[in-house]
């Protein structure tokens, strides 16, 4: 008797057909993209949105073209980091056209065209049984994104990942071996480990599967307190931990301007030790992937 | 997943297929060509919205399982659209021409955007202008 892969074709269904297809649509809208760096971490509250928006900004300040796809579909930050909540999304002659901050940022948020206290919900035949089928739909609404907006030429996508070690790995594997990885962490115990996990993930079963994605280096956000009447920086966290065994591209203090200036939408205050962090971050990132390897 | 007759050990040929409906799967119908012998299978809910989540069309592409279309009529949009904007064929071409899974958000971004204009109709003029104004 004949087995799965004796059969030609998929007796009409052509499923497979379109995932294939969907999948070049995506790798054809980011063709224009030299450098796609997903900012992850695996822990929940770390910073990566503000890592995000942050490295976008030091990054176009050094002559980058930068854009930023929040992928974060339940719990979008970028649009209101960025200043371009309630921004309408244009059609245009080749696709979507790509979302603007004022000063030059292109940026995909659902937190544009979503309520700012509206669930993210889908409709359904398969009602109250979420757990079966919603993460593979959100994966999927991600990789319509990537293949419906026209980015155009672009030197860095950034992807606002958002919280779970699974989903950073599963993004990784949506993605494909173009994409980077910059891991965000803070100097506790807890968070360590869950980016540690994430590492690992990205770095393969070891049983000869390849690395689902390359990682550059991480971040250590919220490094101690800086204090903006003494110019000192305190310590947040009770002790240090080892570092990851991956390059430290910046630590970035914790800074009320910068939240402030995150939660407002504008950029952060220039001479500030988090924005020179994030200057250092850029130009370590850019070091790394303009050095030919 | 493939249908095979196994008397014949020939794959079968998808003949009908029915679109989900509220609260059922979608059915499909497949018939061996070399002796007619036909097999309907019937899937429940959960089996339809997993393949459905792929974002592929069923039931012939019939029915598309967008996941951003189907979400957007289950979730408040920011502000809701206009009715009394009209569209001219020119831009619901270019609404057209963008992923399915995108037109309502941005159908209803750009009606937002030309009623504070005091604008009752989107053309692709209209359009340009927007785009000038958030996307370039």
């Amino acid at each position: 008797m004949k087995g799965y892969r004796d059969i030609v074709g998929d007796g009409g269904s052509q499923i497979v057909a379109q995932v294939v297809a969907a999948r070049q649509s995506m790798a054809r809208a980011l063709a224009g993209v030299r450098h796609l760096v997903a900012i992850a971490s695996g822990k929940g509250g770390v910073g990566k949105s503000t890592v995000t928006i942050g490295l976008a900004r030091a990054l176009a300040a050094e002559g980058q073209r930068v854009a930023i796809l929040d992928c974060d579909l339940n719990g979008p930050t970028q649009a209101q980091m960025a200043g371009v909540r309630e921004q309408p999304w244009v059609p245009g002659e080749e696709g979507l056209e790509l979302p603007r901050t004022a000063d030059g940022l292109g940026v995909l948020s659902m937190g544009s065209v979503l309520g700012r206290e509206t669930a993210l919900r889908f409709d359904a035949v398969s009602h109250g049984d979420e757990q079966v089928w919603r993460g593979t739909r959100e994966l999927t609404v991600l990789g319509q994104l990537l293949a419906g907006v026209r980015w155009g030429a672009l030197d860095f996508l950034l992807l606002d990942l958002p919280p779970g070690a699974e989903r950073t790995l599963q993004v990784a594997q949506l993605l494909g071996p173009r994409a980077a990885f910059v891991l965000v962490t803070v100097p506790s115990a807890v968070a360590r480990e869950v980016v540690a996990r994430s590492l690992d993930a990205l770095a393969g079963d070891g049983e000869g599967a390849a690395p689902a994605g390359r990682v550059l280096g991480y971040v250590e956000n919220m490094a101690g307190y800086w204090c903006r009447d003494c110019g000192a920086v305190r310590p947040l966290f009770p002790a240090t931990e080892a570092p990851l065994p991956v390059p430290l591209l910046a630590s970035i203090p914790f800074d009320p301007a910068l939240a402030a200036a995150c939660d407002g939408g504008s950029p952060p205050v220039a001479d500030s030790p988090a924005s020179d962090a994030l200057r250092t971050a850029a130009r370590q990132l850019l070091a790394t992937l303009e050095t030919p390897s | 997943m493939k249908f095979l007759c196994i008397a014949c050990d020939e794959p079968m040929k998808l003949e009908e297929s029915t679109p989900p409906a509220d609260g059922a799967g979608f059915t499909a119908t497949f018939r061996c060509p070399a002796c007619g012998q036909g097999v309907a299978m019937l899937t429940n809910p959960w089996e339809t919205e997993v393949v459905g989540s792929l974002g592929v069309k069923l039931a012939n592409g019939r029915e598309s399982r967008c996941p951003m279309g189907s979400m957007i009529a289950g979730s408040r949009p920011a502000v809701a659209a206009d009715e009394g904007v009209a569209w001219t064929a020119g831009a619901l071409a270019r609404l057209e021409r963008i992923p399915e899974m995108v037109r309502p958000m941005a159908r209803e971004g750009i009606e937002r955007y030309a009623k504070n204009a005091g604008r009752g109709v989107v053309d692709e003029a209209l359009l340009e202008e927007a785009r000038a104004v958030f996307a370039s």
